[in-house]
């Protein structure tokens, strides 16, 4: 009887073995079957110093490759002069992608079948379109090359149905907005950067699906450069590439953590020699990279355990092409949809600041020589919308012409600038947005306070325009 | 024969249903299903409304099960036992910590809320809240051997220095019962803040503190406070009263061993700021209170939030013998967080005042003092530490288990099953999304957070659903309201499932909304029906006092005092008829505000609305009297101006006594069980 129970246990136990063998093998076959973008290894360098890496790659292809099968290896999107930028769908079976299909087409999005590997055509038009992702609820998320009066030439976010249908524009600033990546928690986590009237450093920037609630992410130190998409991992971190702050030639790993990215940047890569190009995590303990050692070199597909902080084995070279953009191609859990608050029928949107004359309370208090701004001044883009006096509390409540970019800076009695202006704002129809001042330190809730300004019916911008006659919408 | 009609009419019930919706009665079922859900693609499951909702009977029984739902828990001084409160058991549970398993069940009051034991183990002390008593347990023959009357809601308990006293924070009636434990008698009874649950002795044994959940009533756009009692543990007097500023729910209290500090978790509304965005805080925060326990000492508020995550519903906080590490549960994110007080001494030793205000609103402390946040099983509440502190039990409320966490590796290393139903039904699934922040944009609150016990928090938030500053909203009480459609102040959704369907998303928790499924079983939850307590400060017996008779009298009269006949209209019971006190109609009372719409209000419900301050749709009644001698002055909201003050107070004590349908002495079993303990 005992000995018929120890046989039972060891069949058990191989059962069991067997299980996890086959769960492991099948996990390390998940992360073996990879999308590649792949550039000829004779393109010229890429110009680091404009923030917006290579893109519009001339002669890059979109290749399928399972890195445990040599001779897998097969190229995606022969039919188009060049192709990059590719994004999995959460099921697994599609990638979007920005392609032309010849050499001087404007650059659109195109949708690829992986089984079939028929494509079709996401979106057209003059205009350049690139950096696609998936959103949750059958949209798409791109860049596409916006020129007019208000963001001058900029890639500006667009969103659309799967088919190119319902196209809308969700960023009206003068800054490009590219690769953008979409948060677990549904948002939009894009590499933005100041474009008019100076050029500014980019950042990661974060915001709704449908433009709504725009706000700053993340800012690397000194004069470093994003260089690539940034990418959420399933431990909370956010991993990129960016450029040294002393070398902007030199691509390094970065971390941040979601939960506060302002102040946990990681250089993972530190102390390790070379240039890193692009970042796809698989696990905690492993992501892949593109990397090269020498600048002679060809970008490659490198391991990278980011607990020792340790470059591994090489997974995949070309000598005639640079490994570049890198994804898995395996289902994925779909981030959050968020609710919208924005209605197009509305033609303004609201916002609230608690106090214009808000200090950091984290910096030294040098007061005593601050002058107390007693207006704002709203600034458009080659315009003024007008001055608004604020409320003795420093707070002011605004009525926002939609989707028009504007900058707010503060003034003394006399009129006199006393600080900003600001970044590039914009409202969406409808949309409600609020601060805590004009430096606020974006780490700080607001305080339980009514506003004088919630007690009086908001300034209209532009300041000329007395009335608004609009849908009234109730959100509850 | 009754037992028999029960099964065969609700099962001939289904069979019609099942016949009705094939077609060609299919459009039918759709147009009902639309309409009470407000969508167009709601599934067409007869069972979500028909089945999972009933209140009582023979399908309640089977489509619901007990709970134990563990609340607050106690170690024995040799850490051999576990004593556990079963919340919804109405049970103390005894647990061997070497099995890991409930050996006895011990039946006490209704609602029990805590336990504590005497010095030498031997006596457990439970708070029965909706008992308004503490039985006293014997634990060596696991008896209650006597039951100590208490005041309203008892619920923090704490021993005396001499062990010869228990304070009791009584959460109804808002005040500390001090009981002789040798006679059983209440000693003294002193007034404390709002809504007290948390009641905590320092290790020098002088000072005692009480807790408060709800703010003190001040009107809307002032600072909020919220009392943190303080009492003379030899003299059993007040000491002080300290307001906790800006902040609420504050359930539970713990002294570091070297008795320097005392730490609070606590919640940081944004009410008065109008609610148009999560990002960034703009709604709630979750924290803690530290009070420093030296002359002149500080109150200082930390966040332990973080700027992209937050940790919802804090409740209780147990801190290690050594004085290093705290723990504090956050019951909204199924979480510990565990902090590093050296590095909390530290900061805020090295702050000065500004620095120290600020980080009452700051995102970046926790992680500083924050060492790693724990998972656990559903709705962490109470904890307790072993003795030599190496444990920490951790009451999983809505998973009937305790969870034990390594203080040293700070994992989680066992698992204590109670022995409540494996299955999860669909209420209790309601239950849990009800309970938990998941739901809302970076897991700011829940629904339990603004509905703390699904009642209301007492505050009046400023919606901002049209433009800011207007429309304020007084939170309503969910307990009872499955047949009180429709909801919301303005009426505006006939159902709960429209209530909390894609708007509710929209607006409230600004992230992806329920799934149908998830709608379906918060609405079972809420719609099956979760009870008022049973009022026993107004109404004990369903016997009126006098005066709460002669209320009555003017409450359902038709003449006024003059003889004249009081139009329908204008009479109480027309709109506030029983058993709920509400005809579920729109109504004119009055109340308009320049900052509202101009729309009609929805009836509220009037059971237990004693423990529903503010009052009116924007909470500007302080009282159920100035809703008529400040803001009735027109006989809008009833013909009461012919009332003298003595006919207006016994009004208003007719209105404390109104309660639970189901309260009334013939079909209050459980609650006769109880009392029987009390006498």
């Amino acid at each position: 009887m005992i000995k018929r129970s120890l046989i039972l246990n060891k069949i058990i136990l191989i059962g069991l073995a067997c299980t996890i063998s086959v769960s492991c093998s099948r996990n390390a076959s998940d992360d073996n079957k990879l999308i590649l973008t792949e550039a000829p290894g004779n393109i010229q360098l890429p110009d680091y110093s404009s923030g917006v890496s290579w893109r519009n790659l001339p002669g890059a292809r979109i290749s399928s490759i399972d890195v445990q099968r040599p001779g897998s290896h097969k190229t995606l999107t022969g039919d188009f002069y060049s192709a990059c930028f590719p994004e999995i769908s959460y099921d697994g079976k599609f990638i979007l992608f920005a392609g032309q299909q010849k050499e001087n087409d404007p650059w659109q999005i195109w949708e690829m079948n992986l089984k079939t590997l028929k494509y079709r055509q996401v979106t057209s038009g003059p205009e350049e379109c690139t950096d696609p992702v998936y959103l949750p609820g059958e949209r798409i998320v791109f860049s596409r090359l916006t020129i007019n009066d208000t963001v001058k030439s900029a890639q500006c976010l667009y969103t659309c149905n799967g088919d190119g249908s319902d196209l809308r524009q969700i960023t009206f600033s003068p800054d490009d907005n590219l690769a953008t990546t979409v948060l677990k928690d549904g948002r939009l986590l894009t590499v933005k950067q100041q474009l008019f009237p100076v050029q500014g450093g980019p950042m990661l920037a974060v915001m709704r699906p449908d433009g709504t609630k725009a706000d700053k992410f993340y800012t690397g130190p000194g004069n470093s450069i994003l260089l690539s998409r940034a990418h959420e991992t399933d431990d909370g971190r956010i991993v990129f590439v960016e450029s040294d702050s002393e070398n902007q030639t030199k691509g390094r790993l970065v971390s941040i953590s979601y939960n506060r990215p302002l102040h946990t940047r990681t250089d993972l890569s530190a102390g390790i020699s070379g240039d890193f190009y692009n970042v796809l995590p698989l696990r905690p303990d492993k992501y892949l990279v593109s990397y090269r050692m020498f600048d002679s070199d060809r970008f490659a597909l490198y391991e990278f355990n980011p607990e020792k902080r340790s470059l591994g084995q090489s997974v995949f070279n070309d000598p005639d092409y640079h490994i570049l953009d890198i994804v898995r191609v395996k289902p994925y859990e779909r981030p959050k949809k968020l609710p919208s608050e924005v209605d197009m029928q509305v033609k303004t949107g609201l916002l609230l600041c608690q106090d214009i004359n808000f200090k950091d309370p984290f910096f030294p208090d040098n007061s005593a020589a601050i002058r107390k701004a007693v207006k704002i001044e709203v600034l458009g883009v080659d315009t003024t919308y007008g001055v608004v006096d604020v409320e003795k509390d420093g707070s002011f409540q605004l009525k926002v012409m939609a989707d028009k970019p504007f900058r707010i800076r503060t003034l003394d009695k006399d009129g006199n600038v006393i600080s900003g202006p600001c970044s590039w704002l914009w409202i969406r129809p409808n949309e409600r947005r609020g601060c805590i001042g004009c430096h606020e330190n974006p780490e700080l809730a607001p305080e339980n306070i009514v506003s004088l300004a919630i007690k009086k019916s908001p300034v209209i911008i532009p300041v000329h325009i007395t009335d608004v006659k609009e849908k009234i919408v109730e959100l509850e | 024969m009754g037992r028999f009609v029960k099964i065969i009419i609700p099962a001939a019930i289904l069979v019609i249903l099942g016949v009705v919706i094939h077609k060609p009665y299919h459009r039918w079922a759709r147009e009902h299903v639309n309409n009470l859900t407000a969508t167009t693609d709601h599934p067409l499951k007869c069972a979500s409304c028909h089945l999972y909702i009933q209140k009582s009977g023979i399908i309640s029984k089977i489509v619901n099960a007990k709970y134990y739902s563990p609340f607050n828990l106690a170690v024995s001084p040799d850490g051999n036992y576990l004593y556990v409160i079963a919340e919804e058991g109405n049970a103390l549970l005894v647990v061997n910590t070497e099995r890991n398993r409930v050996i006895k069940e011990i039946e006490v009051g209704v609602h029990p809320h805590s336990v504590v034991l005497s010095r030498d183990g031997k006596t457990a002390y439970v708070s029965n809240q909706w008992s308004d008593n503490v039985s006293v347990i014997d634990l060596e023959k696991y008896v209650v051997t006597d039951t100590f009357g208490t005041g309203g809601g008892p619920a923090g308990l704490a021993l005396g220095a001499d062990g010869n006293s228990l304070y009791s924070a009584n959460s109804f009636s808002s005040d500390l019962s001090i009981i002789d434990l040798t006679s059983g008698a209440e000693r003294k009874r002193l007034f404390t803040g709002n809504n007290p649950t948390g009641v905590e002795i320092s290790p020098e044994g002088n000072t005692v503190m009480v807790t408060s959940r709800r703010t003190l009533g001040l009107p809307y756009g002032d600072s909020l406070k919220c009392e943190l009692t303080v009492v003379n543990d030899k003299r059993q007097r007040i000491a002080e009263r300290m307001d906790i500023k800006q902040a609420y729910m504050m359930e539970n209290i713990a002294f570091t061993p070297s008795g320097d500090l005392a730490i609070i978790p606590l919640i940081r509304p944004k009410n008065n700021v109008p609610t148009i965005q999560i990002e960034r805080g703009w709604m709630m925060t979750n924290g803690i209170a530290i009070v420093e326990q030296k002359p002149g000492g500080r109150t200082i508020q930390l966040l332990l939030d973080e700027p992209n995550a937050y940790y919802a519903d804090p409740f209780d906080i147990a801190i290690t013998p050594d004085g290093k590490k705290a723990f504090v549960s956050h019951a909204g994110v199924d979480l510990i967080s565990v902090i590093d007080l050296d590095a909390l001494r530290k900061l805020i030793s090295e702050s000065d005042e500004r620095m120290l205000a600020a980080y009452s609103n700051y995102l970046g402390t926790s992680s500083k003092i924050v060492l790693k946040r724990i998972s656990t099983g559903a709705n962490p509440k109470g904890m307790a530490l072993s003795p030599d502190g190496k444990k920490l039990y951790v009451a999983e409320h809505l998973d009937d288990r305790i969870a034990i966490i390594s203080t040293e590796s700070l994992e989680t290393i066992g698992k204590i099953p109670l022995g409540g139903p494996a299955r999860i039904t669909v209420a209790r699934q309601g239950r849990r999304l009800l309970n938990n922040a998941g739901h809302t944009f970076q897991s700011q609150y829940s629904c339990y957070t603004c509905h703390p016990d699904t009642h209301e928090d007492g505050l009046v938030y400023n919606m901002a659903s049209k433009d800011m500053g207007r429309n304020m909203t007084n939170t309503q009480s969910l307990r009872n309201i499955g047949d009180t459609p429709p909801y919301k102040w303005n009426g505006k959704n006939q159902s709960i499932y429209k209530q909390d369907g894609m708007r509710f998303s929209t607006v409230l928790t600004r992230n992806e909304a329920f799934s149908y499924k998830e709608l379906d079983a918060i609405s079972a939850y809420i719609m099956s029906g979760v009870p008022n307590p049973p009022n026993l400060l107004y109404n004990p017996k369903g016997e009126l006092t006098e005066a709460q008779k002669r209320g009555k009298e003017i409450f359902e009269r038709t003449h006024d005092n003059k003889g004249f006949e009081i139009p329908v209209i204008n009479r109480c019971v027309t709109c506030h008829p029983a058993p709920y006190f509400t005809n579920k109609k729109m109504a004119d009372v009055g109340t308009l505000a320049a900052s509202d719409d101009s729309i009609l209000f929805d009836t509220p419900h009037l059971n237990n609305i004693i423990f529903s301050p503010p009052y009116l749709h924007d909470g500007r009644a302080a009282t159920l009297e100035e809703i008529w001698t400040i803001y009735g002055k027109t006989e809008q909201h009833g013909a009461l101006n012919d009332l003298n003050k003595i006919e207006l107070n016994e009004l208003v004590e007719y209105l404390k006594s109104l309660r639970d349908e189901k309260y009334e002495p013939k079909v209050s079993k459980t609650l006769s069980a109880s009392f029987r303990h009390k006498q």
